[in-house]
């Protein structure tokens, strides 16, 4: 933050802690406005800046939320409600469709940025531009501006598309030599296509593959990223053009299985596929509806010095010799990259992408 | 200096002498009392520096007896001035080098290079040896035709010369950059065994450039714009949607980089400045801001950079590097000297502010010791810790561990790993451990290993 530093109020620790207890015994009896929804501590930004700012440490964060494992410190849910201080989501959808996608925020808790961006921008009534740039009018900017953003907002009109089985042969031509005639993969290219479960049963199972099926939460996106930066040696190519990035975008959905509709409509080869198809099957992402805001911190540990408890020693058991090593070259040498170089892995780490 | 200052300053408790030398850090008049009470208490105890109870460890060690010869340095003349017009490390760092994993990426356009954070001191990178990361290749931009245009729901769309943007109030800031993938190869367990290869994606220069709410204010943001698009004009033309609280909390559009102009890896000419956030929001050769009422949902913050969790659900816009510290000296690059004394360091961040404290373990996390800072502690930076260590050639677990401002306490491994499931890729912000083998463990004594609970 660009404010100056925070001065150290020892005694409003102190305070806070007396404070808290009231905030959390006050439950449903207290005081009206005392709790936010009957579940926060309504003077969460007292209870922040009595303890110095510490908005992120266990005790003011269970004064403010409470313990309990709904809402409280040790749930995850509570911090996905608009009203808690902690959550970094935000009520209003973007789409207005059943994405269950909504803006996310910077949490109320975060004070300081709050008070930074209040002192730098909302309360600076003062300003008066430089007048060290140069206007420029939008028309201006006409090659320059290629978002399209989740609402679709940029997208080409429904004038501009083509047959999804012209989109395929620009696919295989400009893309399948990276990306596989399918989707499926080639030359250490992770794929578009593949239809794996997200979810994997143990720890040191192989990462699961995301791809545009069963990861990416928009359509839009695609048309986006591949207009933006496809193909790899040439992009945002004019030999391509919307047209053909359309019929791109509409072979790989294809390659995808995304539905179009509720009676889960397929994308047909002889469709013409154009904005209009685009934000069909933006309604219809598998995995759409699956994302959620920064929950962070799902961690806050105590500061412990001697004698920890078992939970944070070792291997979580209290066992100080139960560890992994990396894997040896035959000679013993450790390495980083063992399975690659006795190549019994295929390269990459087994996950998509860094 | 009277005598009464003498006596006074002689009387003083253990507690204010420590008052008085943290005075001393800060500058204040206390110096001289500082000072005198050194001379005072010797004078009064007898208890001064004895040379001969220095010496003692000395003792019974064999001494070198051969006499010392002058080498080619001081034989012969150095090179003179101009050899190198831009200087150039010693060629006997030669092995002091950004370093990449072939495996990694399939190429070498869209991939990422490691700083070697083991021969790296203090808390500056220099900038040879910053980490990249291209999703496009590093393209070489002309300055005088580089432009940044701010458009959108703004009420005067502005266009912006390097010069106009250096006419700008300038600021200089101290910061760190992380890839949010720093360390993501450990999810699943150990595979590397060098600190360069498990947080070399990161570093931390001195930034100078222009505050982003200034130039943002400058072309009159209306009330609806929420967000702002930041792009590059390089391949890849990366783009990140930005809350718009963010991007006016300390956020802004640097042009130089330890003091030089960026480096052209770095974003050459201009670069976004996100203090605390994840590296891929710091646009480099940013040549457009747009002001939006939403965020963009593009590739960079849905496919990638969202993080998966155990039940199959994702973490999306998770902007903030959570704290984070590892130790440097030693690691898995050196091996134990034999049993002794040492002083362990190492690095602690945070995205969110300034660390606190920093602790480290010698044996796994059961008892810890805090470590004091050689650096200066500044906000959303690299702060260099060390501590005593004093080790009797038995095998240990070492680890570090971070306190920062908001009181945030960096959690060991099993934890992270039971909350967060292994399949996120990015943000693993646990502590490491290195185990050093006993002293007496044959060929690998004194080896120390990057180990995972």
């Amino acid at each position: 933050m660009f404010s100056t530093n925070k001065t150290l109020i020892a005694a409003a620790v102190a305070t806070l802690f007396a404070g808290s207890a009231s905030a959390m015994s006050g439950s449903s009896d207290g005081a009206s406005g005392e709790k936010i929804n009957g579940k926060y501590a309504a003077n969460y930004e007292e209870i922040i800046r009595a303890a110095d700012g510490k908005y992120l440490d266990a005790k003011v964060i269970e004064a403010i939320l409470g313990k309990d494992a709904t809402y409280g410190r040790e749930g995850l849910e509570g911090k996905l409600d608009p009203a808690n201080p902690y959550s970094f989501e935000v009520e209003d959808s973007i789409d207005g469709g059943n994405h269950g996608n909504a803006q996310c925020k910077i949490p109320a808790a975060f004070v300081e940025v709050h008070d930074s961006a209040k002192a730098n921008y909302y309360n600076d009534s003062k300003f008066v531009a430089r007048g060290f740039g140069t206007p420029i009018a939008e028309s201006a900017l006409a090659k320059w501006n290629i978002v399209v953003d989740g609402d679709g907002k940029g997208l080409p009109d429904a004038s501009v598309g083509m047959t999804v089985e012209e989109g395929a042969k620009i696919y295989v031509q400009f893309c399948g030599m990276c990306h596989g005639e399918f989707g499926e993969g080639a030359k250490g290219y992770l794929p578009l296509a593949v239809d794996e479960n997200l979810i994997t049963s143990a720890f040191d199972d192989p990462a699961p593959m995301k791809t545009v099926g069963n990861y990416w939460p928009y359509a839009t996106t695609l048309f986006d990223y591949i207009r933006r930066t496809m193909p790899f040696w040439t992009p945002n190519a004019p030999f391509i053009g919307d047209k053909g990035y359309m019929g791109i975008v509409g072979y790989i959905l294809q390659s995808n299985y995304v539905k179009l509709d509720e009676n889960g409509t397929e994308i047909q080869d002889d469709d013409f596929f154009n904005s209009e198809m685009l934000m069909k099957a933006n309604k219809f992402m598998k995995n759409q509806g699956n994302f959620f805001c920064d929950h962070r911190p799902v961690i806050h540990n105590e500061r412990c010095m001697t004698n920890c408890p078992d939970a944070q020693v070792g291997d979580g058991k209290g066992d100080i010799h139960h560890y992994k090593q990396a894997r040896r070259l035959p000679d013993g040498t450790p390495q980083y990259n063992v399975p690659q170089r006795m190549h019994e892995d295929p390269p990459g780490v087994g996950h998509s992408g860094m | 200096m009277t005598d009464q200052i003498v006596e006074k300053v002689a009387v003083q408790t253990e507690e204010s002498r420590n008052q008085g030398r943290r005075a001393f850090l800060k500058g204040s008049a206390a110096v001289a009392g500082g000072v005198l009470f050194t001379k005072a208490a010797s004078a009064a105890e007898g208890a001064g520096y004895d040379p001969k109870k220095a010496v003692a460890p000395y003792a019974g060690k064999q001494e070198l007896t051969e006499v010392l010869q002058d080498g080619a340095a001081r034989k012969t003349l150095g090179f003179g001035v101009r050899k190198y017009p831009y200087g150039m490390p010693s060629p006997f760092e030669k092995e002091v080098q950004r370093r990449t994993l072939e495996w990694l990426t399939p190429d070498s356009m869209a991939s990422i290079t490691m700083t070697p954070l083991q021969s790296l001191h203090g808390i500056i990178t220099p900038n040879g040896l910053h980490f990249e990361r291209f999703h496009g290749g590093v393209p070489t931009i002309n300055p005088d035709e580089h432009r940044l245009v701010i458009h959108g729901l703004v009420e005067r769309p502005l266009i912006f010369t390097m010069d106009d943007l250096k006419r700008f109030p300038s600021v200089s800031r101290i910061h760190f950059v992380e890839c949010p993938a720093n360390g993501a190869m450990e999810w699943k367990g150990v595979q590397l065994n060098s600190v360069q290869w498990t947080h070399g994606m990161m570093s931390c220069v001195e930034y100078t450039g222009v505050r982003l709410s200034d130039l943002l204010k400058e072309a009159g943001i209306k009330p609806e714009g929420k967000w702002i698009i930041p792009e590059g004009a390089d391949a890849a033309g990366l783009t990140r949607s930005i809350p718009i609280d963010l991007a006016m909390d300390d956020c802004f559009v640097a042009y130089a980089q330890n003091g030089e102009a960026l480096r052209r890896e770095q974003g050459y000419p201009i670069r976004l400045v996100v203090p605390g956030c994840e590296a891929n929001m710091w646009v480099k050769y940013l040549r457009r801001i747009q002001v939006h009422d939403v965020p963009a949902q593009h590739r960079e913050e849905t496919s990638k950079y969202t993080e998966l969790m155990p039940d199959g659900t994702a973490q999306r816009f998770s902007w903030y590097m959570e704290p984070n510290s590892v130790i440097t000296y030693p690691s898995p690059d050196f091996k134990m000297q034999g049993p002794g004394k040492y002083y362990v360091r190492g690095l602690a961040w945070s995205g969110r502010g300034k660390v606190a404290h920093v602790d480290v373990s010698f044996d796994g996390g059961k008892n810890w010791k805090e470590a004091h800072f050689t650096s200066p502690v500044l906000d959303k930076a690299w702060t260099r810790f060390e501590v005593e260590w004093e080790w009797d050639g038995s095998e240990a677990f070492l680890m570090s561990r971070v306190t920062d401002e908001t009181g945030y306490v960096q959690p060991p491994m099993p934890q992270m790993r039971t909350l967060e499931g292994t399949n996120n890729v990015y943000h693993r912000t646990a502590m490491v451990t290195w185990r050093v083998h006993a002293w007496e463990d044959g060929k690998n004594g004194g080896m120390i290993e990057n180990v995972q609970y």
